[in-house]
């Protein structure tokens, strides 16, 4: 194992004594360049920068505001998952704190997906259904099975502190059904624990012991994100914290030596200032919605064919923090999935490229296959079948392209090189009907020829099938959710979660709920953080 | 935009309900853009993918049932915000007593907030006249 990638139970970075001696003085002179080109051009409508564009938001120095329209202590921009926990936890460590959201309505993304936290390390959940897991499997888990180098510090308190952030779900009135789903993939229905990733596949089970961690909401059907947001809205909501719909974060506001001190915001049309005494929390979301902002720093992810999530992940959170001197880290990541399963039949059929080759195991967590088909073929990818592994009639997620009674008429008709799909389809069932698979050790259940016509191609491209797709990149923080600027010191006033930042997801996503897990931990951690700054 | 709030004033009136009446409105009433679905000729396949991003709360297949959002199987012909066991819809649509045309969701996803500030949908809709048509025409598909 290489070094970065050990267990240390004593390497948590401490974010007060992040901050370097240089750090302010950079900061002022990054603050006075941000003011210059805000008394030169005056306001944002003066000085030409589009609102939707994918330029950073310039931030705005402290001395061009006359007077607030707001006070608060923490202010929070975004109501997702990341924000709400930020303003649980402020409101908890006694902050008044308000929090915009940009539509009509609270809960972003969080809200629209499954709502799963990926959890673990022996959390209640676990113990009640008789699953063992430990902080270190977990953590191994997580740190070796995504993109190389993640964000280890994170990952490592992540872990350490997931069975009291699962406590604290329950405790903020999140419920969860004491009942293990042995589905593939989230369920249409009620359990509240299931492998959410790729645990129980080759080579992940071979490597880390699997423990299911998908903790999901108790709530039938797949809108356990609802159900999750609505108990930490109402939480939110008990402690006294302020909302504000249909706000429009629009820039920060810096005093001369960098400190963030506030927000100008577009309040239905009125541009509003808002000052924050403590410290601002971004929680804006990511940015799959501002297509241009993809193409230019997600070029993978601008050919698949679906956005996948609230119309609020617009960059705004990111390019607001760009714009006060936040570093952005991992741009070009992010989530991308075009799901073979379920039902489970299908998966005894394979996935190819353009070359008929297989390329990863079809019952790995779908995200894994998609980093695969999005990153590294392409974007461009089929599934073969037969008629045991045929996909459901009526599903049009992927496109039929070609049906036959031999396989190399439909190879033929495919239009694959001469003589690949034959030869990878031999193989397969060659091994297929011993139990086996040399690739890629599909699981034995999931395992049988494909020998019986009809024989199917369907299109997994990304920009054919339907190919839900959002974004990991986003700001630098620290373990404790205090933003990092470019030359790698701590922005005072200044604290970001969720997908805004760039947090435990990579692509390969590894598993349902590590997105959600994450802002909601890092969420918390920010407005603790937020409501600590009283320098 | 005047066009959008005489029909506002109509829909929501309360006197005036029925498909017939809505169409007729329709025929005349363009989105904020002056676009008319008359004018474009939807394509199927490219509006699977459109409807792609609504499927985050949508489903027009009937057996899926209601998700986020309500189910929009037949959705043309019912009235709005009526669909029994969907318990979310804003105030808005639950006070609403026309009917769903392909002409009106036409107008509406052109820019939601324009046209009912209180939706809560999680959408701001989809500004591209020729990919609204072709959502249309595979919304129509589920009938």
């Amino acid at each position: 194992m290489s070094e970065n990638k050990q267990f240390n139970k004593n390497s948590l970075v401490d974010s007060k004594n992040a901050a370097s001696l240089t750090r302010r003085r950079l900061l002022a002179a990054m603050a006075a360049t941000a003011a210059g080109a805000a008394f030169a051009k005056g306001d944002e409508k003066d000085s030409g920068v589009e609102l939707n564009d994918a330029s950073p938001r310039i931030a705005e120095n402290s001395r061009a505001i006359r007077h607030w329209d707001i006070t608060t202590d923490v202010l929070v921009a975004g109501s997702g998952a990341a924000g709400i926990s930020a303003a649980i936890d402020a409101a908890r460590a006694g902050a008044k704190v308000l929090v915009v959201e940009k539509l009509n309505k609270l809960g972003g993304s969080s809200a629209m997906s499954g709502g799963v936290i990926y959890a673990g390390g022996g959390t209640a959940l676990q113990k009640a259904l008789g699953y063992e897991d430990s902080v270190e499997d977990m953590y191994h888990y997580i740190a070796e099975s995504g993109r190389k180098h993640p964000h280890l510090d994170k990952i490592q308190v992540y872990c350490e502190e997931s069975v009291a952030h699962f406590d604290w779900l329950l405790a903020n009135g999140v419920p969860y059904k004491e009942e293990f789903s042995a589905s593939k993939g989230l369920a249409f229905n009620e359990a509240g624990l299931y492998y959410s990733g790729s645990e129980e596949a080759w080579p992940w089970r071979d490597r880390f012991k699997p423990v299911p961690r998908g903790h999901v909401p108790w709530e039938k059907g797949h809108q356990g994100g609802r159900k999750l947001m609505e108990a930490l809205i109402a939480s939110a909501n008990a402690l006294g914290v302020k909302s504000m719909k249909r706000v429009s974060a629009e820039r920060l506001v810096l005093e001369d030596d960098g400190r963030v001190v506030g927000m100008i915001a577009d309040v239905q049309g009125k541009r509003t200032r808002i000052r924050a005494r403590r410290g601002v929390v971004l929680a804006c979301g990511g940015f799959i919605h501002n297509r241009e902002m993809v193409r230019l720093y997600a070029p993978e992810l601008y050919d698949c064919s679906v956005p996948w999530a609230n119309a609020g992940d617009l960059g705004i959170g990111i390019r607001m923090g760009m714009g006060a001197g936040a570093a952005a880290l991992r741009m070009d990541q992010g989530f991308a999935i075009g799901p073979i399963y379920p039902p489970e039949n299908t998966i005894a059929g394979i996935a190819v490229n353009e070359n008929a080759q297989r390329f990863t195991t079809e019952e790995g967590y779908h995200a894994v296959m998609g980093n695969d088909v999005t990153y590294k073929h392409n974007g461009v990818a089929y599934f073969i079948c037969d008629k045991t592994s045929d996909r459901p009639a009526g599903s049009d997620g992927q496109p039929l392209i070609a049906e036959a009674d031999t396989i190399a008429e439909l190879e033929q008709k495919a239009g694959f090189p001469e003589g690949s799909l034959q030869m990878t389809v031999d193989y397969y069932n060659r091994h297929a009907r011993k139990g086996q698979d040399p690739m890629f050790h599909k699981s034995k259940k999931y395992l049988s020829a494909i020998d019986k016509p009809p024989f199917k191609v369907y299109d997994l491209s990304v920009d054919r099938a339907q190919y839900s797709s959002h974004t990991f990149g986003g700001l630098q923080t620290l373990p404790n959710s205090q933003v990092v600027n470019i030359w790698g010191d701590a922005i005072p006033g200044l604290y970001a979660a969720g997908r805004t930042t760039s947090g435990l997801p990579t692509s390969p996503y590894i598993a349902s709920g590590i997105s959600v897990g994450d802002c909601t931990f890092f969420g918390r951690k920010a407005g603790q953080s937020a409501a600590a700054d009283k320098s | 935009m005047v066009g959008e709030r005489i029909l506002k004033k109509f829909l929501f009136s309360g006197w005036l309900t029925g498909l017939t009446t809505a169409l007729m409105m329709l025929a005349s009433t363009p989105s904020a853009m002056g676009e008319q679905l008359a004018d474009y000729r939807g394509d199927i396949d490219r509006g699977r993918l459109v409807f792609g991003q609504c499927r985050t709360c949508h489903y027009p297949e009937k057996i899926i049932g209601h998700h986020n959002g309500p189910n929009l199987h037949a959705i043309f012909g019912k009235v709005a915000g009526k669909q029994p066991g969907f318990d979310y819809y804003s105030e808005t649509f639950k006070a609403a007593e026309f009917v769903w045309t392909p002409e009106l969701l036409f107008v509406w996803l052109a820019d939601v907030e324009a046209m009912f500030p209180d939706t809560t949908m999680m959408s701001l809709g989809v500004p591209d006249p020729q990919q609204r048509a072709d959502l249309i025409a595979y919304l129509q598909l589920f009938k």
